[in-house]
């Protein structure tokens, strides 16, 4: 039997609800970024969502339940999958402004996670060009917003955090243990998994 | 060789006395540990929250130890930074924490403290900020010499870790 070294992590999920106290008639945008170790083997990594209202009762939530649902294959967990969420908003003068940018790691555990990730958006330099953003409808955006999952890069920007967005992930690994590496700590010191499973394998463990 | 994988984000301050905060951290490790893969160092973005009182930076980290022992587990260390409108930047805070050593998700909270000067120096970094700051950083998280120092107490770091470890059961460590 060949040891392959790949191994799989499934995630499924969706882009739930956000919170914007200031704004109304926001979009998201999505995209996953990954390590050059990994492949994406089925589902979409990018997409868009549809445009909602805040809800007119106290909550003040914009609703999505928009669907993410992809498959990785990787020889290396360095690089893990990060989502990356980009909200856009339509503001007075009727043009498409960024709300908010968010990104977070795909949970490495497998089971059910409900992240809340914080949006900001970048800041203008100068309060000049915070005026002509705002009267031409050209906000500060990333040029390439996978810059996010990066760390290097960061350090010179500037922003203004308003917002957050939920998001669940349900993650399933394959093969993962068998490569030999360890997500959760209550399996690691008792079981062994076993070589083959049939017939001939006597069902005992060994220590 | 055992391997390690911490990926995960620092996710933001909350505690401190004024928004504008940025975070400059490190991961710090014994001798028989070598990375592979990944920034060991970095700085964050500069953010200043609209609404609620914590700054919030979601910056990635993504690192690949390789080890043939357990002494010097990585340790982050963090520096807090205020910057102010004319672009000055001012400590805020000092923190470490050990990476932790269960496999898994982990929301670790990471205090931090501030080197306080004496009276004189205190009243002139309440008008004009600044303060006094450690000459070498090692003291962050290192216990030697810790004695000579007078500090105040500032806000907390977030930071949200994944361990994903490797071949550890093979060598017998049980974490």
């Amino acid at each position: 039997m060949s040891q392959s070294s790949v191994f799989l992590l499934m995630v499924g999920g969706q882009i739930e609800s956000a919170e914007f106290p200031d704004f109304d008639d926001i979009y998201c945008k999505y995209c996953f970024t990954f390590g050059p170790d990994w492949l994406v083997t089925s589902g979409l990594d990018e997409g868009l969502t549809q445009v909602t209202k805040k809800s007119r009762d106290d909550r003040q939530q914009f609703v999505w339940n928009f669907p993410l649902d992809i498959t990785f294959k990787t020889t290396n967990p360095f690089g893990w999958p990060q989502l990356i969420v980009h909200a856009y908003g339509i503001d007075a003068f009727g043009t498409d402004v960024v709300r908010g940018y968010g990104v977070t790691h795909v949970p490495i555990t497998p089971g059910r996670h409900k992240i809340r990730i914080p949006m900001f958006v970048p800041e203008s330099s100068s309060q000049l060009q915070k005026l002509t953003a705002w009267i031409l409808g050209r906000r500060p955006e990333y040029v390439d917003v996978r810059v996010l999952a990066q760390g290097e890069g960061r350090e010179v920007t500037r922003v203004r955090s308003q917002g957050f967005l939920t998001v669940s992930f349900n993650v399933v690994m394959k093969d993962m243990k068998k490569l030999g590496y360890d997500v959760i700590p209550s399996e690691m010191s008792t079981s062994v998994i076993p070589e083959s499973v049939g017939p001939n394998s006597g069902g005992t463990t060994e220590t | 060789m055992a391997e390690v994988h911490i990926v995960g984000q620092i996710v933001g301050a909350s505690g401190f006395p004024d928004h504008s905060l940025f975070c400059k951290w490190g991961i710090n490790t014994g001798g028989a540990w070598k990375a592979l893969a990944g920034l060991r160092e970095g700085q964050t973005q500069v953010d200043t929250p609209q609404q609620h009182d914590a700054a919030y930076w979601a910056h990635p980290i993504d690192i690949h130890y390789a080890t043939k022992g357990l002494q010097g587990w990585p340790k982050i260390h963090f520096q807090v930074w205020h910057q102010d409108s004319f672009g000055r930047n001012e400590l805020y805070g000092y923190g470490f924490c050990h990476v932790p050593t269960t496999p898994g998700m982990h929301e670790i909270e990471c205090p931090t403290w501030r080197p306080s000067g004496s009276f004189k120096e205190q009243v002139s970094q309440y008008f004009l900020g600044g303060g006094p700051q450690l000459k070498n950083p090692d003291l962050i998280y290192s216990g030697a010499d810790r004695y000579r120092l007078h500090t105040i107490a500032m806000g907390s770091v977030h930071v949200r870790l994944g361990v994903i470890l490797r071949n550890f059961d093979k060598y017998g460590i049980e974490c």
